[in-house]
């Protein structure tokens, strides 16, 4: 494994950025707010990501897997366990939905899995909403020390963790094949992969971020007036628009596009209104349309053009001197 | 024994319904591999259109079915210039379904939050002066707006046979479908075929919206369920076997008013669901495909 000491440095820059601030000054309540739902939104599209980018699984069933994650947190920290242990069990619950409801999915090829898990997150939701007809909520004792600031912590690590495993996974042997089935299913079962195994493996990383980011929101918000809201399709297809716009099959793809979809949303949404989600829709088929491999691959494109322009009309010059 | 009958004919009048609301999405993925993610959407779309006409200018909701299908037929035309043509570039046939479904994707966002500014977020229906009333027939009872919805239903399967089997459109694209490569050498004008068929299908969407306004109700975000349904119908039927959509939709209807004797009603849909995973894991093929 080769190490690019310019991106790490980057990187370090970045997590350096994040850790200290909130630390030595107080930062608002909204920021906070918004860079907590940022972290969730890259930790569900690395996860989307995973599935849909690297081994080209386009999974329309991430809300169950975030909705569980949740459930399991909630309960789990209710009956007395500590938050961070609570998180990995939701991320583990969301294991066990895979292993029950993926795996059989997972012989399906195409856009069959994609209307498959769709179908069964939509089961998740129904079900959920039947068995939790009231509204789930902390007891009052958790909100007196409400603070935001290690909701802030525990978004940005698990935000890391997954970043750095999606890098693990697809710096491995694992993440060839799963590129390798992304590619050509049949090719790469004919060269020796066992294609199921690895869609398997991704499956089951990709549903444990998820889970873990359902902890993660478990944790900042306390009730949940209509438990049925996080099991709703919304929570699939935000992440899937975020990893498509900022690039699908790049590490950093879905970290931009949930930048972009984020912040642009705040941006928008209190001056559009309800008009900013359809500039996101437009944008998002444009880029589906016209940049495929999202906005990290159009970085790639300006920067081959300006390249090239820069050999059309600089470097004759200096030849001709 | 009477409620057996009662859920019998329940189940009926349902899944005609569902049948008409799968068949726009059948003909898009059956004759030109696109699959149509917003055709949920599309639906609300064309009940809305119907809304409107009610309304504005008190049309009955059965009447206002050719407006809108005009009225979709253009959008569809407008929906395969802008964004589905550009797919037919891409290499294989499964970028090409992979692909139209993320644009569409797209597209409901669009729609969803453009009907949400045009029509509010209510829940919206029609209510006719015969809505409500009932039929009686040996002590089972069919709702009119029911009824009028299988009737409607069976017209446009039937009308989209006829078309199908027996015009030279229709034979043009079954030959596009086969092979649209050998389709084109032969002289068939390929894209031509493609624009005027997802025209249909999305008038086709629109009349299903029809009939679901006017027997159930309808909001800016309900496309969803909807999109659902019309894709348990389509693989339950098999994929490009246009004709056996409506008897799919029938046993879907059926199978759900079954479980709602065994499980109650909150969990109807759930049943009906685990259902269609089991027939796509088992059948993907569908019921009704033909044994070669």
């Amino acid at each position: 494994m080769s190490f690019h000491w310019n991106k790490l440095l980057i990187i370090g820059a970045l997590v350096i950025v994040f850790i200290v601030p909130p630390m030595v000054m107080e930062i608002g309540t909204a920021v906070m707010n918004l860079l907590i739902i940022l972290f969730i939104f890259i930790i569900l599209s690395q996860s989307w990501n995973l599935m849909g980018g690297y081994t080209g699984q386009i999974n329309l069933g991430l809300a169950a897997f975030f909705g569980s994650g949740l459930l399991v947190t909630h309960y789990i920290w209710k009956a007395g366990i500590p938050i961070y242990f609570a998180v990995v069990a939701g991320g583990l619950s969301a294991v066990v939905l895979a292993g029950i409801i993926g795996l059989p999915t997972l012989r399906l090829k195409g856009a069959y899995f994609a209307i498959g898990t769709f179908a069964l997150a939509e089961v998740c939701r129904i079900v959920v909403g039947n068995m939790f007809a009231r509204m789930v909520k902390m007891p009052g004792s958790y909100a007196i020390d409400y603070s935001l600031i290690p909701r802030y912590y525990l978004g940005l690590i698990v935000a890391i963790i997954a970043v750095a495993v999606v890098y693990w996974v697809t710096h491995s042997k694992a993440g060839l094949a799963m590129v390798a089935i992304r590619d050509d299913e049949q090719a790469a079962q004919v060269t020796g992969v066992n294609t199921f195994k690895y869609k398997v493996y991704s499956l089951l990383i990709s549903s444990f971020l998820a889970g873990l980011a359902g902890g993660v929101y478990a944790f900042l918000r306390l009730s949940f007036h209509n438990i049925t809201a996080v099991f709703s399709p919304i929570w699939t297809f935000e992440p899937l628009m975020a990893a498509i716009i900022g690039g699908a099959g790049t590490l950093m793809g879905p970290i931009l596009g949930s930048v972009f979809l984020v912040v642009l949303s705040e941006i928008f949404a209190l001056t559009l209104g309800e008009a900013h989600l359809i500039i996101f829709g437009l944008l998002f088929i444009l880029v589906v349309l016209f940049l495929p491999r999202g906005l990290m691959g159009g970085a790639d494109m300006a920067r081959t053009w300006m390249y090239r322009m820069w050999r059309v009309f600089i470097k004759p010059h200096k030849a001709v001197m | 024994m009477e409620i057996i009958l009662q859920t019998i004919a329940n189940g009926i009048l349902v899944g005609a319904l569902y049948g008409l609301v799968a068949l726009g999405l059948g003909l898009l993925m059956g004759a030109m591999k696109f699959l149509n993610i917003a055709h949920g959407t599309f639906i609300i779309l064309g009940g809305y259109i119907s809304f409107w006409l009610f309304t504005l200018w008190g049309i009955d909701p059965f009447l206002s079915i050719p407006v809108v299908i005009i009225a979709m037929f253009l959008i569809g035309l407008v929906l395969y210039r802008l964004a589905l043509s550009p797919l037919l570039k891409l290499p294989n046939i499964g970028m090409r379904i992979d692909t139209s479904m993320l644009v569409t994707f797209g597209l409901i966002w669009v729609l969803d939050n453009v009907m949400t500014m045009l029509w509010t977020p209510d829940t919206r229906t029609i209510m006719t002066s015969y809505t409500g009333e009932t039929f009686r027939f040996f002590g089972t009872r069919f709702s009119i707006t029911g009824l009028g919805g299988v009737g409607v239903a069976v017209l446009v399967a039937i009308a989209l046979y006829f078309i199908l089997i027996r015009t030279y459109f229709g034979k043009h694209i079954r030959a596009a479908t086969q092979d649209a490569e050998a389709a084109s050498l032969c002289g068939i004008n390929v894209h031509r075929i493609y624009l005027f068929s997802s025209g249909i299908a999305i008038a086709l969407a629109g009349v299903a919206g029809v009939i679901v306004i006017s027997t159930y109700s309808i909001n800016a975000s309900g496309g969803i369920s909807w999109l659902l349904i019309a894709f348990v119908v389509m693989i339950l039927a098999g994929e490009g076997n246009i004709n056996a959509i409506i008897p799919a939709g029938v046993i879907f209807g059926l199978l759900e008013a079954g479980s709602v004797l065994v499980v109650g009603v909150p969990y109807r849909q759930a049943i009906a669901l685990l259902v269609f995973i089991v027939v796509l894991m088992f059948k993907p093929q569908g019921l009704f495909a033909k044994r070669e």
